[in-house]
């Protein structure tokens, strides 16, 4: 079997992992980069979706205070205000590097300056963008940045990583088993150093926004190699996702730039419901309430013949929503509608997970030589995040990996591997090659998808979430019952595939429901209906998860990191989500 | 198109094992709002689970699904099978590309030539601060939508002197090339036209606007590459710098 030494291993291609790679090689460019992604370079997982664009303060009259207030309002203050302030104080020196270094243009206001757009939850203008689809040119721009550092930058396409290497003593990650998707070749990477940024696993949701590669896979093995997760059962659904019936279309996010500029969301009786729900700022609600709102029309009946809400730009003349929104106006010209003069249908979808492998600001995880960046990680966002705090949360922690492993890697030394964890590793992937007969894994995933939907979606109760807890246990002993149609095709082999993003998101999908079991208040995106208040007496605290060992999942809590806004003061505000 | 169910017809090849390619055909129910990536994952999901195809975003913004469908490079996302006015669809992989197995194609070809144009800007030194262009000052020309590249290929499968001249760089590349030489922030861009204006470079379009035929976003390639001929006469007069 073959293997690659190298100083720093990254997993995925999207604003974390290229700026990590990017940051290793321009702090020290005699450093060995391994960066490898499940698609092609740039094109899979959700950055290159990015419609609205990046939180950043740019203009005098804003302020990082702000911009950090708001991050942890519309987090409903369980964020760790560490990672929350980090973020918002790095923002201006990323945006600065993109447009500097990485040759980015956002869009230009009259004055010839940046301009700064409206989105939902800030209290100042502050999302600079390209048009509404701004993940093209930041990850492209990025993407090229890579070929010209090719030469240190080993870059590994269409390549997933199946699990972690890690030490006996098993605190330390060493590396990944690797696998080819293009040849089925499994091999080995030995690193100093490994980043995990793939993304996370709101795709394992009947109505889902992300990108179809993106399956939690580097979170399913951080949990399998024993790092710390945070507050996993906060999972974002963003209210516009496009309704356009089994078509895999359904569930793709219309932006939240169209709330922000105005536009109504409206019931099946023509009412504009956020009356009801947060009158004060009606549709620039944040995301966890828009969504909420939405969802609860529809279960009450309220809602379209295709269970969905609408959302109306019309009386915004359809000149300006041509202008502002034409990648939102086409996307919905394929399916045959007119956001620029009718009202469209569209549903809550799941969309960003705010849990994930506990960080700290250099993004360290709880294992030495595991770094994590982005949506894998936890914490910056509590219980909700902003629009346009995503991309600006896997750029700023991209380059702050960057930065960390350019420094471990000079520090550290490789370690071996353990040869009879890679074999057990192959055994464990390679086993659905071996067998004439098993599960099937499409009904499984399908199962999955509407479970997580019913059960760990966006109201949830105590019963239901037990169900979910019990069945995705379950599952997950189903999935390791599955075998392949083509036992000898090793190449390019979807299915195989399928089953390992399966088997991940059922991984995920347990740390989700295990989460929000044990969250017995409402808060932010987690919603219970059996405990609907915020409790900030008992439950401004973190909820932490791991593998005990045997993938069972053991929990413990902790208050939240309040390093610039007490518990007291939050109590004291008294602030309603 | 009254039946409700799609008569797919999918090439198929494993360039491993298999002597010749083959078609399979398929029939695949009809659903509202379907795009041609609905059926091959249909396909690939409940019908022959060893089918393989590459996709991504499936909203048109990553560029990784183009195949070539009903005798046209498109992206399998964007293209609603009522657009094509017949159940039966034929699809294959994108022209111009060696075959991974099936309809996932091997882009590097394409990047090769990508990356010979030099596609990472390099900023002028003495830029430090983002550069102030106010949008009316036409500085931008129409660079900002050209930006909008999704590195699809499907104008590289599309465009015949790709297909008859093997080192021709390629609509998407020289696209490229212009966003970044138009770019009065750029610090190489001189280097930029001496790749270009080689005889594998902007010489070689015929001006046949097959690229901009097939675009999903609606970019005009010819007319970057008409751009950069200009440039590269001026060049050679000394007049552009």
């Amino acid at each position: 079997m073959n293997e690659i030494k190298t100083d720093v291993l990254i997993l995925g291609s999207g604003g974390a992992g290229l700026f990590a790679a990017l940051h290793v090689y321009d702090n020290n460019p005699s450093l060995n980069v391994v960066l490898a992604t499940k698609g092609l370079i740039g094109k899979c997982g959700c950055s290159r979706m990015v419609q609205g664009g990046l939180n950043v303060v740019l203009n005098p009259a804003d302020s990082v205070d702000k911009h950090f207030m708001d991050t942890i309002k519309g987090g409903g203050f369980v964020n760790n205000q560490d990672l929350a302030w980090t973020l918002v104080n790095d923002a201006p020196k990323t945006v600065h590097e993109l447009e500097v270094k990485v040759g980015c243009f956002f869009d230009r206001a009259e004055d010839g300056k940046i301009h700064q757009k409206a989105f939902a939850g800030q209290s100042f203008d502050r999302t600079v963008h390209v048009a509404d689809l701004s993940g093209i040119q930041i990850i492209a721009r990025l993407t090229d940045q890579i070929f010209r550092r090719e030469e240190k930058i080993k870059v590994l396409e269409e390549t997933r990583a199946l699990d972690l290497l890690t030490t006996e003593e098993g605190d330390r990650v060493v590396g990944a088993v690797m696998a080819n998707i293009r040849t089925g070749e499994i091999f080995v990477v030995n690193a100093k150093v490994v980043v995990v940024a793939t993304g996370g696993a709101a795709s394992m949701y009947k109505i889902s926004a992300p990108s179809f590669d993106k399956t939690g896979d580097g979170m399913a093995m951080c949990f399998r190699a024993g790092a710390e997760f945070v507050d996993m059962e906060m999972l974002q659904f963003h209210p516009t996702g496009l309704l356009a019936g089994q078509s895999r279309l359904s569930g793709s996010v219309l932006e939240e730039g169209l709330r922000g500029a105005g536009g109504y969301m409206i019931n099946g009786l023509g009412e504009r419901y956020m009356e009801r729900y947060d009158p004060e700022r009606m549709e620039r609600s944040t995301r966890d309430r828009v969504a909420r709102a939405g969802y609860m029309e529809i279960m009450a009946g309220r809602g379209t013949e295709n269970e969905g809400v609408m959302i109306d730009m019309t009386h915004l003349g359809a000149e300006f929503v041509e202008k502002k929104f034409p990648g939102m106006c086409e996307r919905v010209k394929d399916i045959g509608k007119d956001l620029a003069r009718e009202p469209v249908e569209v549903s809550p979808t799941a969309h960003f997970q705010m849990g994930g492998v506990k960080i700290d600001i250099h993004c360290q995880s709880s294992l030495k030589g595991l770094l994590v960046a982005g949506e894998d990680s936890g914490g910056v966002h509590g219980a909700n995040r902003l629009g346009g705090n995503g991309i600006c949360e896997s750029t700023v922690f991209g380059r702050r990996a960057g930065d960390t492993a350019a420094a471990l890697a000079e520090q550290e030394v490789l370690r071996p591997y353990r040869q009879e964890q890679v074999e057990e590793i192959k055994r464990r992937w390679l086993k659905f090659y071996k067998r004439t007969d098993g599960v099937d894994i499409y009904p499984i995933r399908d199962e999955i998808k509407l479970l997580m939907w019913e059960k760990v979606g966006v109201v949830r109760d105590g019963k239901k979430l037990q169900e979910a807890v019990a069945r995705l246990d379950e599952l997950l002993e189903m999935a390791g019952q599955a075998y392949v149609a083509n036992r000898t095709l090793s190449r390019y082999n979807m299915e195989w595939n399928d089953i390992i993003n399966v088997t991940n998101w059922i991984t995920v999908g347990r740390l989700v429901a295990n989460g929000a079991l044990l969250r017995t208040e409402s808060r932010g995106s987690h919603y219970r209906t059996d405990y609907v208040d915020t409790d900030n007496q008992n439950w401004l605290v973190n909820i932490f998860l791991k593998n005990k060992g045997n993938l069972e999942i053991e929990s413990f809590t902790k208050p939240i990191v309040a390093s610039r806004f007490s518990a007291e003061e939050i109590r004291k505000a008294n602030i309603k989500y | 198109m009254s039946s409700r169910e799609i008569n797919a017809k999918i090439f198929r090849y494993d360039p491993e094992v298999d002597a010749e390619p083959r078609f399979d055909e398929f029939k695949v129910p009809l659903i509202d709002n379907m795009a041609v990536l609905d059926v091959v994952m249909h396909v690939q999901n409940y019908i022959d689970k060893t089918l393989a195809f590459r996709c991504s975003c499936r909203i048109g913004m990553c560029g990784s699904c183009a195949m070539y469908i009903n005798g046209k490079p498109r992206l399998a996302c964007r293209t609603q099978v009522k657009s094509l006015g017949t159940n039966n669809i034929t699809i294959m992989p994108l022209p111009n590309l060696p075959i991974i197995r099936d309809l996932a194609t091997d882009m590097e070809p394409f990047f090769e030539k990508w990356k010979k144009i030099k596609p990472y800007y390099v900023g002028k030194s003495e830029l430090t601060e983002p550069a102030v262009i106010r949008p009316d000052s036409g500085e931008r020309e129409f660079i900002d939508q050209m930006l909008d590249c999704i590195t699809c290929g499907c104008c590289y499968g599309a465009c015949s002197m790709v297909a008859t001249n093997e080192d021709y760089i390629g609509p998407a590349a020289l696209n490229r090339a212009y966003t970044l030489i138009a770019d009065k922030r750029d610090a190489i861009r001189i280097e930029r036209i001496n790749v270009v204006g080689r005889s594998y470079g902007v010489w070689r379009c015929h001006d046949q606007f097959n690229c901009a035929e097939v675009c999903p976003k609606k970019l005009v390639p010819t007319k970057s590459i008409q751009q950069l001929k200009k440039r590269c006469v001026l060049q050679k007069f000394g007049i552009f710098k």
